[in-house]
């Protein structure tokens, strides 16, 4: 049977750092790819993805087993994500919220447009997103988070987790909408 | 046709789970092993003393809590008798005011005391500048402890 994250983790605490590629093994896609679809710049993204696992090997004593080790390590890699995002002086504030004018929700979406959502697509129209709203929505629906999950990760409480997916979500049906998404 | 609500928002959340994980180059595992080698072992000593400095507080607001309920349980019959009495409640007030001014007149007193100590043996104290040092060191050692913390707990 596979080692679980918080055995492999009181190894890394026991002395064996080897038990942290383990960790790395299983987790250097997740987080590269979360670091990546925010940053939406590959060498960014390593070095992001990279800080954000150093930082977990020298915290490794604050994690607490009872939640899932997955939410610490995204909520250190959110961190780091944020910090590229403020050296690269990207007109992104993570510190408040800004709400942009959504469509007419009674506009609907057609049912060809919406049936057509591939990965291209969709990963053109969380492109198109500010990291604030496509943060979630990759918490959320590619990490399975719920709500309580994604709130320690981002730092923010639950119901404004609730309202970004919300608004999230309209977004990318008002982008389908209009058919604007830049794929 | 327009889609119901939930079925878009239906057929949004399965389009982002079914994205696929983009694979890092080959050489980031190794950066991030030699990175974490460079790091040292994983840094617990700060965090166990500022268990150590949680568990001394939370005992010392038990050992306060403890005292002040015995002297309340102690003095019981006391206090209840004062405030069955008729006009008990206002005598009690006037009581705990009396001890308030009493105890700040002996506070004041001590402080006055302390102050006098200090004076005299101002001639065997550090020079200003030797304080202020030491006090700017204190204070650089807690704000390195407390940022050491948040950056283990993921606070960045």
């Amino acid at each position: 049977m596979a080692e679980t994250d918080i055995e492999l983790a009181r190894r890394c605490l026991g002395g064996d750092s080897s038990a942290f590629a383990a960790i790395l093994e299983a987790y250097q896609d997740r987080v590269y790819s979360f670091a990546l679809r925010l940053l939406k710049d590959p060498a960014a993204a390593e070095d992001a993805a990279q800080e954000a696992f150093v930082k977990a090997f020298r915290g490794l004593a604050s994690y607490n087993p009872a939640y899932p080790f997955s939410s610490w390590l995204f909520r250190i890699a959110h961190n780091a994500c944020i910090d590229a995002l403020r050296a690269g002086n990207k007109t992104v504030s993570m510190d408040r919220e800004d709400f942009p004018d959504l469509q007419d929700p009674a506009q609907g979406v057609e049912d060809s447009v919406a049936e057509s959502l591939d990965s291209g697509r969709i990963e053109a129209l969380l492109g198109s997103l500010s990291p604030l709203y496509s943060e979630v929505l990759l918490l959320a629906y590619r990490e399975d988070m719920g709500p309580a999950e994604i709130a320690r990760v981002i730092g923010a409480p639950e119901g404004t987790v609730k309202a970004r997916l919300f608004r999230a979500r309209e977004l990318i049906k008002a982008k389908l909408a209009a058919g604007n998404a830049t794929v | 046709m327009d889609m119901d609500a939930s079925k878009t928002d239906k057929l949004i959340a399965g389009a982002i789970a079914a994205l696929p994980y983009r694979r890092p180059s080959a050489a980031f595992a190794a950066r991030v092993m030699a990175g974490i080698a460079e790091a040292g072992a994983p840094q617990f000593w700060n965090v166990r003393l500022l268990k150590a400095a949680e568990l001394t507080v939370t005992v010392w607001t038990a050992a306060l809590v403890l005292v002040t309920g015995r002297l309340v349980y102690s003095n019981l019959p006391e206090i209840a008798g004062l405030l069955l009495r008729p006009g008990g409640l206002s005598g009690a007030v006037n009581l705990a005011g009396a001890r308030a001014a009493l105890a700040l007149a002996k506070l004041a007193s001590a402080v006055s005391f302390v102050g006098d100590v200090l004076a005299a043996a101002g001639a065997g104290l550090p020079a200003w500048y030797e304080v202020t040092a030491a006090s700017l060191i204190c204070c650089a050692a807690i704000a390195a402890l407390s940022h050491t913390r948040r950056l283990a707990a993921g606070h960045i």
